[in-house]
């Protein structure tokens, strides 16, 4: 595997590093502070090619990585909603029809639309459920947790129809669709996360995505796939983390010496500098497994057990290393600088969660073994 | 078997009770908007909980160490922002029991018996881990002392009415130089500045303290002038179980709200898969393990046994449960809990970590109690056998 980027893969990454700088930088605090979803950036990243990247010929999914790390070091929630969109966007330029392709594609790329995908079920009867007759579909119930929730011109979304568990292309205007109030989300705020009702939603068949033999596959490819997109998202947030935690151990002076001296200082912020590095080696070769259209699964389920286990601990380490103006949520007046660490610690959190508390990433790996 | 007393036990469901109607329902309010808990010094009051640990002679309640231990817990259980208010309180007056006078002592205790709280003032911006790096001066006249300096972090700065608060005295003599005195709130010179906007433990009030010409009678000086670092040091290996009682709570919080998802969320399905039974089950070691840790040091204590190695051991080991407790509840929660109070319980395990003294220093004074022993050989006969 060749880790080094390609001419278009260099133009993609300096123009989402120019992007991140100019964008978000300025906006990261104010974001996470208000909560209000960033439409205007929306249009600014579809404007630059960068919002759909792995429907984009010459760029696919190793370029979506590579900018989703880039985004997430400076705004974590912009890259999860990127990251949500780029799939939906995936899943219809993948498995859709032609005329699912013409009428989403082109539109998601150009941020004319905004994805989401809709898969974690409600427990029990709240469960979302179709029918199908005289070529129309009836879905009924209800989505949780869906993120790009209510600001999203479409869903991809399961429900249970018959005995498959299929995907349906579900435009956000839909009579009987409806968004719930955005959950406070412990981070990734602008991404807003909420439950989406179904209230005897019609749509013809021709919603339906892909074949009812296709879609536990298409559903295990997305739910890769978006978990290596969320992997991204992590590594980038533990590159910024390292950053300026090392900054401020090379500024903080104790017992008459940068704190950077102390090895028990260095340490943590090598460990901090291991395990993002090791992450996003995974999460590169990973994408890369994905363009060249190989197996994926279990390399993806590889990147979701390491992070699980190493992405919390990179925050609260470099929350360490930075003591107590590492809990800083707002710079005090005796400060001077940015304090990001606490917005980063609660943003990685939304980024290393399970599906469920039975989600077993590890399984996938040892059945290949 | 039942290790406590009937005593303890009584008093440990009055602390469940008492945080039950009082903590639980009013958590996630103030973590929200971060404002002091002032309802809580009002509703605890009759109970005399922030005399707790003064003594009977002095009208408080005189419970043990362990006793306070346990219902510190309680307390972390139903939120460390708030409980942090009463341990920080019984730091303070830690100091006092340590050096004071009977006269200071009355001075002291008197308001921690009355809704009112202590503050422990030694952190400043030059003199964190450090903490013979503070740049404050107490000037000795006439009258007393003037004090000149700022304090940071200070837990209960903004609220307290009674100080303990820690200048140099002569500060060519480095840490030997540092003296501890008691200050009133309302002694002019003195002024709170801006509030912290923190990760975790938001409603616990964290300031800034500047101290301009404080005047202050030579009856405050805690001990002798020069005592401050040892009564500082002494005070903290005194006050650090209270942080690892706390994070005790705490970490029980976090695995009691992710069982009650499991179940939740598998309705009908008692024994869900291996990997997760497993992580439910290190969740219960890790906790159990912290908790025992904690007895036994307040078992030292009380046994009037050295403790201070032990201290450190309980405040690091349980505060690292408390993170690793909860990051491991809260993914295993998922986006329910991402969108919950699980949240908050992983931001207040962060802030242990730190606060008074970070675990970092703690392996400090650990290793260093490991490596002064003398070298222990394995006896050859027998391991030749």
């Amino acid at each position: 595997m060749s880790i080094s980027l390609d001419e278009n893969l260099q133009r993609i990454q300096l123009s989402a590093e120019a992007f991140a700088e100019e964008f978000l930088e300025p906006i990261a605090a104010d974001l996470d502070r208000s909560g209000n979803f960033p439409r205007a950036l929306i249009a600014e990243l579809a404007r630059q090619q960068l919002l759909a990247l792995p429907v984009v010929k010459h760029a696919g999914f190793t370029a979506h990585v590579a900018t989703l790390q880039t985004l997430a070091k400076s705004c974590p929630a912009v890259a999860a909603i990127v990251n949500n969109h780029a799939l939906a966007a995936h899943a219809i330029f993948k498995w859709g029809s032609d005329s699912q392709k013409f009428a989403h594609v082109a539109a998601l790329v150009q941020g004319e639309q905004l994805g989401a995908l809709a898969i974690h079920e409600a427990t029990g009867a709240n469960a979302l459920t179709g029918t199908i007759s005289n070529g129309k579909i009836t879905l009924a119930g209800k989505k949780r947790f869906v993120r790009n929730a209510g600001v999203a011109d479409l869903y991809v979304a399961y429900a249970t129809i018959g005995t498959s568990f299929s995907a349906v292309i579900v435009p956000a205007k839909t009579p009987g669709l409806s968004a719930g109030t955005a959950y406070p989300t412990m981070g990734l705020r602008g991404c807003p996360v909420a439950d989406i009702t179904f209230t005897n939603v019609v749509l013809e068949d021709s919603f339906l995505l892909g074949s009812a033999a296709e879609n536990p596959s298409i559903l295990a490819e997305l739910l890769a796939a978006h978990a290596a997109g969320e992997g991204a998202i992590t590594a980038g947030i533990g590159k910024a983390a390292a950053k300026h935690a090392a900054n401020a151990a090379r500024h903080r002076v104790q017992f008459g010496h940068p704190i950077a001296s102390l090895q028990a200082i260095q340490q943590l912020l090598a460990e901090i500098a291991t395990d993002t590095h090791l992450a996003a080696l995974g999460i590169r070769h990973a994408a890369q497994l994905i363009d060249d259209g190989a197996p994926f699964l279990v390399e993806s389920a590889m990147i979701k057990s390491f992070l699980g286990r190493f992405g919390q601990k990179i925050l609260i380490d470099a929350i360490q290393v930075e003591g107590g103006m590492g809990i800083c949520e707002t710079a005090p007046p005796h400060f001077e600088g940015a304090l990001p660490l606490a917005r980063l610690f609660r943003d990685i959190a939304g980024t290393t969660l399970l599906d469920s508390p039975a989600d077993f990433p590890e399984a996938a790996i040892a059945a290949a073994l | 078997m039942n290790l406590i007393t009937v005593e303890q036990t009584e008093i440990q469901q009055a602390a469940k009770a008492f945080v039950a109607q009082n903590i639980i329902p009013k958590a996630a309010e103030y973590d929200k908007s971060g404002a002091f808990h002032a309802f809580l010094l009002e509703a605890a009051k009759p109970s005399k909980i922030f005399g707790m640990a003064v003594p009977k002679s002095f009208g408080g309640l005189e419970y043990s160490p362990l006793t306070q231990a346990l219902v510190l817990e309680e307390w972390g259980y139903g939120c460390c922002g708030m409980a942090t208010t009463l341990a920080a309180s019984i730091l303070s007056m830690e100091s006092v029991m340590l050096a004071g006078t009977d006269a200071q002592k009355k001075q002291f205790y008197t308001p921690l018996l009355n809704g009112k709280i202590g503050a422990f003032a030694l952190t400043e911006p030059s003199a964190g881990s450090d903490v013979g790096g503070g740049k404050t001066t107490a000037v000795k006249t006439a009258a007393g002392y003037t004090i000149n300096g700022s304090k940071c972090w200070i837990t209960n700065g903004g609220i307290a009415q009674v100080f303990i608060i820690f200048a140099q005295t002569d500060p060519k003599a480095g840490v030997k130089g540092i003296s501890a005195f008691i200050m009133e709130r309302g002694t002019p010179g003195f002024s709170v500045g801006d509030e912290e906007d923190k990760l975790g433990l938001r409603s616990s009030n964290t300031v800034f303290l500047r101290l301009e010409d404080v005047k202050i009678p030579a009856s405050s000086l805690l001990g002798k002038a020069g005592d401050g670092m040892k009564i500082a040091m002494q005070t903290l290996d005194l006050a650090r179980p209270a942080i690892g009682a706390l994070a005790v709570g705490l970490a029980q919080r976090a695995l009691d709200d992710c069982v009650a998802h499991v179940h939740e969320r598998f309705p009908g399905k008692p024994f869900p898969g291996q990997a997760l039974q497993f992580k439910l089950a290190d969740m219960r070691i890790q906790i159990e393990a912290a908790r025992q840790v904690l007895h036994h040091m307040m078992a030292l204590r009380e046994a009037g046994k050295p403790f201070s190695e032990e201290s450190a051991m309980s405040k690091t080991f349980a505060t690292d449960v408390a993170m690793n407790v909860t990051t491991t509840a809260l993914r295993l929660m998922g986006s329910a809990g991402y969108t919950s109070g699980a949240a908050k319980l992983m931001r207040d395990a962060k802030v242990m970590q730190i606060y008074e003294g970070t675990n970092q220093i703690q392996r400090l004074v650990i290793a260093r109690a490991v490596l002064a022993r003398p070298k222990v050989t394995a006896p050859e006969k027998a391991l030749a056998k």
